[in-house]
């Protein structure tokens, strides 16, 4: 199944690109779609990562859904 | 024949709405101030956080922030309810600007209408450190030699 990633910021750079779409097994959970984004983009591992699905903070048990989207980003610096 | 039905001031009160915006565009303070100044309240708190030229000695030339926009308006607003839970506030409006802003223009402006002042100043004040910690939107510093996405700190979300 196919899923939206984002990235935002620091993490948009570190990807070198703001969006893509990865292949997940079906029922996979978000700790491992966030393991195998990190592992496609290694200068991930430089920062300290938060995960979202769907728009929401993810603690990595959620199971992922075809179409889901993903987001993988920094620590927030707003204001 | 018609009837006039007088409404009670905490009706009116709770169609103040709250408000929670992201934009391009320059912030007018006051204004965003004035848009929550209910019947039931005697005070609006308003944070007016603006660019910072020097952070120590190092010079800032601008900033340049950066929204994951449908995700923050969600955080916003679930800041806002907590707000309500915590203190007794009426009304709370949150305009961040997002974008390319220059030496002192206003990034993030924050109003808390209350009955009285203190709630307002305490919930203005929880809502832009919880505001800094889990709403979606960064700020790139761009200094003369070079610049850097702003991270965060660590800590639990």
């Amino acid at each position: 199944m196919k899923v939206q990633v984002l990235f935002f910021g620091a993490t948009a750079d570190a990807a070198g690109i703001r969006e893509i779409e990865i292949d997940l097994p079906e029922n996979a959970k978000a700790e491992n779609a966030f393991a195998q984004i990190v592992g496609k983009y290694p200068a991930l591992k430089q920062h300290s990562l938060l995960f979202a699905v769907n728009q929401e903070y993810a603690s990595g048990k959620e199971i992922i859904k075809n179409g889901d989207e993903l987001a993988v980003f920094t620590h927030v610096s707003g204001g | 024949m018609q009837v006039t039905k007088n409404q009670e001031p905490e009706a009116e009160d709770r169609k103040s709405k709250d408000f929670f915006e992201l934009t391009l565009e320059p912030l007018d303070v006051g204004a965003i101030a004035r848009r929550i100044v209910p019947k039931m309240c005697g005070a609006t708190v308003t944070l007016d956080g603006y660019v910072r030229q020097f952070t120590g000695t190092r010079e800032t030339l601008h900033l340049e922030y950066e929204g994951y926009e449908p995700m923050a308006l969600k955080e916003m607003e679930k800041l806002i309810g907590q707000a309500r839970e915590q203190f007794e506030i009426a009304s709370v409006g949150i305009v961040h600007r997002l974008g390319k802003l220059e030496i002192g223009e206003t990034s993030v402006v924050i109003s808390v209408a209350a009955p009285h002042r203190r709630a307002a100043f305490e919930a203005c004040e929880w809502l832009i450190k919880e505001l800094k910690r889990t709403v979606p939107i960064w700020k790139k510093e761009v200094y003369a030699d070079g610049e850097v996405w702003v991270e965060g700190e660590n800590g639990k979300i």
